[in-house]
């Protein structure tokens, strides 16, 4: 049995891994890390450009949290000397009229952050620091973008054409009856087939899991690479590693049924993500039946909503309590181990049809 | 209509037959083939019948690939959806073209073997000896998808025979294959066939089917037409006269004295002068009445029957519109 596995998975990898046909789950689960590359690569840039601007207009990080609103634009001048920009206009000269105000922004920086000061009439009026990036900004930038774009979109998608080719895309070929003409059960070929989808899905998702966090950290100071390691890092990448294989496991799952229950597994598919996108909104109890609940409960960082979604929205968006790892992980082994059950018992009446393919 | 050999005692399961049992198979309304009843003794089998017969779906029946709508059948007594024990025991070569991508000749057979549980030795053995009996030790290392239709059609077969079946089921076999390979091919079924094998073949070329059947399976819309024997089958037409072409130095003399039967309805002079065309409705008379005329002294030199070949069965049975 075990060695009829191993050929099927044998057969299956070829296909799963060099398909020419799927070239695009490569960019799927590839894409994300190199945004993230060109993000790094544009954050050192602009830390070196913020260097530069140091070095030319130097200034003390404490100076400038000194700046209180209402100061004059002569004692900020005196507290930080030159801004590296600065724009004045005049409401009374534009309008040439009686009544108007005069506007300035100066810019400076400590080398790490921007500040912006907004002066109305010779006055602070407002000040705008702006963060570089750390790493606590970036894991939650990372679990929104994770949750909400890979888990739900790139894995998803990349499910879709790994799994559902694995029985459709045979009998599109007209190829399928290699594998029925052999003296082995129908479970014996599905096992084998969903295995070999599943190791390729892992191996490309899971890589492309890890290349992101790479390329995530890529522009940081080692030593704070080595801080955030020691503190949670190491926990948080298993984790995320580990949630982009339930996904697979759990998706790959329900793709493999819908390519042996469904002449077109799209609109399956279409029916699955809709589900799985509207969760969010989905009472506690519905909530529960999806792959992306017990996803979301085994991601490390929350991604909760972003601070300007809409009341709204807001309002529509209910809670759930996330079970604990272990009932996620349980609640998907079961989910899984359900949908490939029916696939099975799909897979034992299967028959070669290709005329009505 | 039925002739000896193919339905002795459908209801006795032997181990040693491929059965039948009133199968049914419908697609949706469309109807694949109707009330089968067969019992296929070892041997060479030719499935004849046009396009839309019912010849790949009776195939596909034996094969486990299509199920029966409705009745029973059993290869060698092994029930088409148990495919551990069915596809150890059967080698099909189907109609279809497609093979896994990217794989060599060798490479086909041995990953088709590996799905059996063999070793890789094994296997690389098994494969080797089917592609060098079906003459593609050349081609071996070359990928499918380059071979010509020929050589696609001796790998399906190479394929078939590689974990030795005690059934061979090959669907048009012999389509694409040069003289040469055709007749290599029809000697490794005759060898196939007198091992006890079952051979089972569909075509469409009825002289050949001729040439290579120990029994035939008429099909003509998705119904068994007749079955068996070909000369048995022949007997049974009783409403096209029997034709024998029969060589004689006197063939005149012959042709009046034969005219004067009363089951002779047609005696006709052989375009060469040599021979005289008889179409009789009773073929026992008939030759009873050959005898007396051959110990009267009219010289006989040779008899042969003109129409109990398939192309003359299958044109009465089935007309004209079968491809030959």
């Amino acid at each position: 049995m075990l060695s009829q596995i191993a050929a099927v998975m044998r057969l299956e990898l070829k296909k799963s891994f060099f398909s020419r046909r799927g070239l695009w789950i490569y960019l799927l689960a590839l894409g994300p890390a190199l945004l993230y590359l060109i993000h790094a690569v544009d954050v050192t840039r602009d830390h070196e450009h913020r260097q530069a601007l140091l070095a030319s207009h130097p200034v003390s990080t404490e100076a400038l949290h000194s700046i209180q609103p209402e100061m004059t634009k002569e004692q900020m001048e005196k507290l930080l000397g030159e801004p590296y920009l600065k724009n004045e206009y005049s409401g009374r000269r534009r309008r040439g009229q009686e009544g108007g105000q005069d506007f300035a922004i100066y810019r400076y920086t400590d080398g790490e952050s921007d500040f912006t000061f907004f002066l109305v009439d010779g006055k602070v009026a407002n000040v705008n620091e702006e963060d570089r990036c750390n790493l606590t900004k970036d894991s939650a930038i990372f679990a929104t973008v994770f949750q909400f774009f890979y888990l739900r979109l790139a894995v998803f998608f990349g499910c879709v054409g790994i799994f559902t080719n694995l029985f459709r895309g045979e009998m599109l070929d007209k190829s399928l009856h290699f594998y029925l003409l052999a003296p082995m059960r129908r479970e014996i070929l599905l096992a084998g087939k969903y295995l070999a989808g599943l190791s390729a899905a892992v191996a490309i998702f899971t890589l492309g899991t890890a290349l992101q966090i790479a390329a995530l950290s890529w522009h940081f100071e080692p030593g704070q690479v080595a801080t955030y390691l020691q503190g949670t890092g190491w926990h948080d990448i298993a984790a995320y590693l580990g949630v982009t294989a339930l996904a697979c496991a759990g998706y790959g799952s329900i793709f493999l049924a819908a390519g042996l229950l469904f002449r077109n597994p799209i609109l399956p598919a279409t029916v699955v993500m809709l589900w799985e996108s509207i969760n969010i909104f989905l009472p506690a109890a519905l909530k529960k039946i999806s792959v992306i609940f017990y996803l979301q409960a085994l991601c490390p960082v929350v991604a909760a909503p972003e601070a300007d979604t809409p009341a709204l929205l807001r309002l529509l968006i209910s809670s759930a309590e996330f079970p604990p790892a272990w009932v996620s992980i349980a609640g998907l082994t079961a989910v899984m181990l359900v949908v490939l059950g029916v696939a099975a018992a799909r897979a034992r009446r299967l028959e070669i049809n290709y005329g009505t393919e | 209509m039925s002739g000896a050999g193919l339905r002795p005692a459908i209801s006795v399961m032997t181990n040693d037959r491929v059965l039948f049992d009133n199968v049914s198979r419908f697609y949706g309304e469309v109807l694949g083939v109707n009330r089968v009843t067969l019992s296929i003794p070892p041997g060479i089998t030719s499935l004849v019948g046009p396009n839309g017969s019912g010849k790949t779906t009776l195939m596909n029946l034996m094969a486990g690939l299509v199920r029966p709508t409705r009745g029973e059948i059993r290869v060698l007594g092994i029930a088409p959806d148990d495919p551990q024990r069915l596809c150890r025991a059967l080698g099909y070569s189907t109609q279809f073209d497609s093979f896994p991508r990217g794989l060599t000749g060798h490479q086909l057979v041995t990953y088709f073997l590996r799905l059996f549980g063999f070793d890789q030795a094994k296997c690389d053995r098994l494969a080797g000896a089917a592609i060098e009996r079906l003459r593609m030790g050349d081609a071996a290392d070359r990928k499918v998808a380059g071979y010509s239709k020929g050589m696609r059609q001796r790998i399906k077969l190479a394929m078939a025979i590689a974990h030795d079946p005690r059934v061979l089921v090959l669907d048009e076999p012999l389509n694409g294959l040069d003289p040469l390979v055709r007749s290599e091919t029809i000697a490794l079924f005759r060898e196939c066939a007198a091992q006890e094998k079952h051979v089972i073949v569909s075509s469409h070329v009825l002289h050949e089917v001729d040439q290579i059947s120990d029994q035939v399976i008429l099909l003509s819309n998705g119904y068994v037409v007749a079955e068996g024997q070909i000369q048995g089958v022949r007997g049974e037409i009783q409403e096209h006269p029997m034709q024998v072409l029969i060589r004689s130095s006197r063939p005149s003399l012959l042709a009046s004295k034969m005219f004067e039967q009363d089951h002779v309805v047609e005696a006709r002079l052989a375009e060469d002068g040599g021979a005289v065309l008889i179409k009789t409705r009773d073929a026992d008379r008939f030759y009873r009445a050959l005898n007396v005329l051959a110990l009267d002294g009219i010289d006989i030199e040779g008899v042969m029957p003109a129409d109990d070949n398939v192309n003359s069965v299958y044109e009465y049975l089935i007309g004209g519109e079968g491809s030959r």
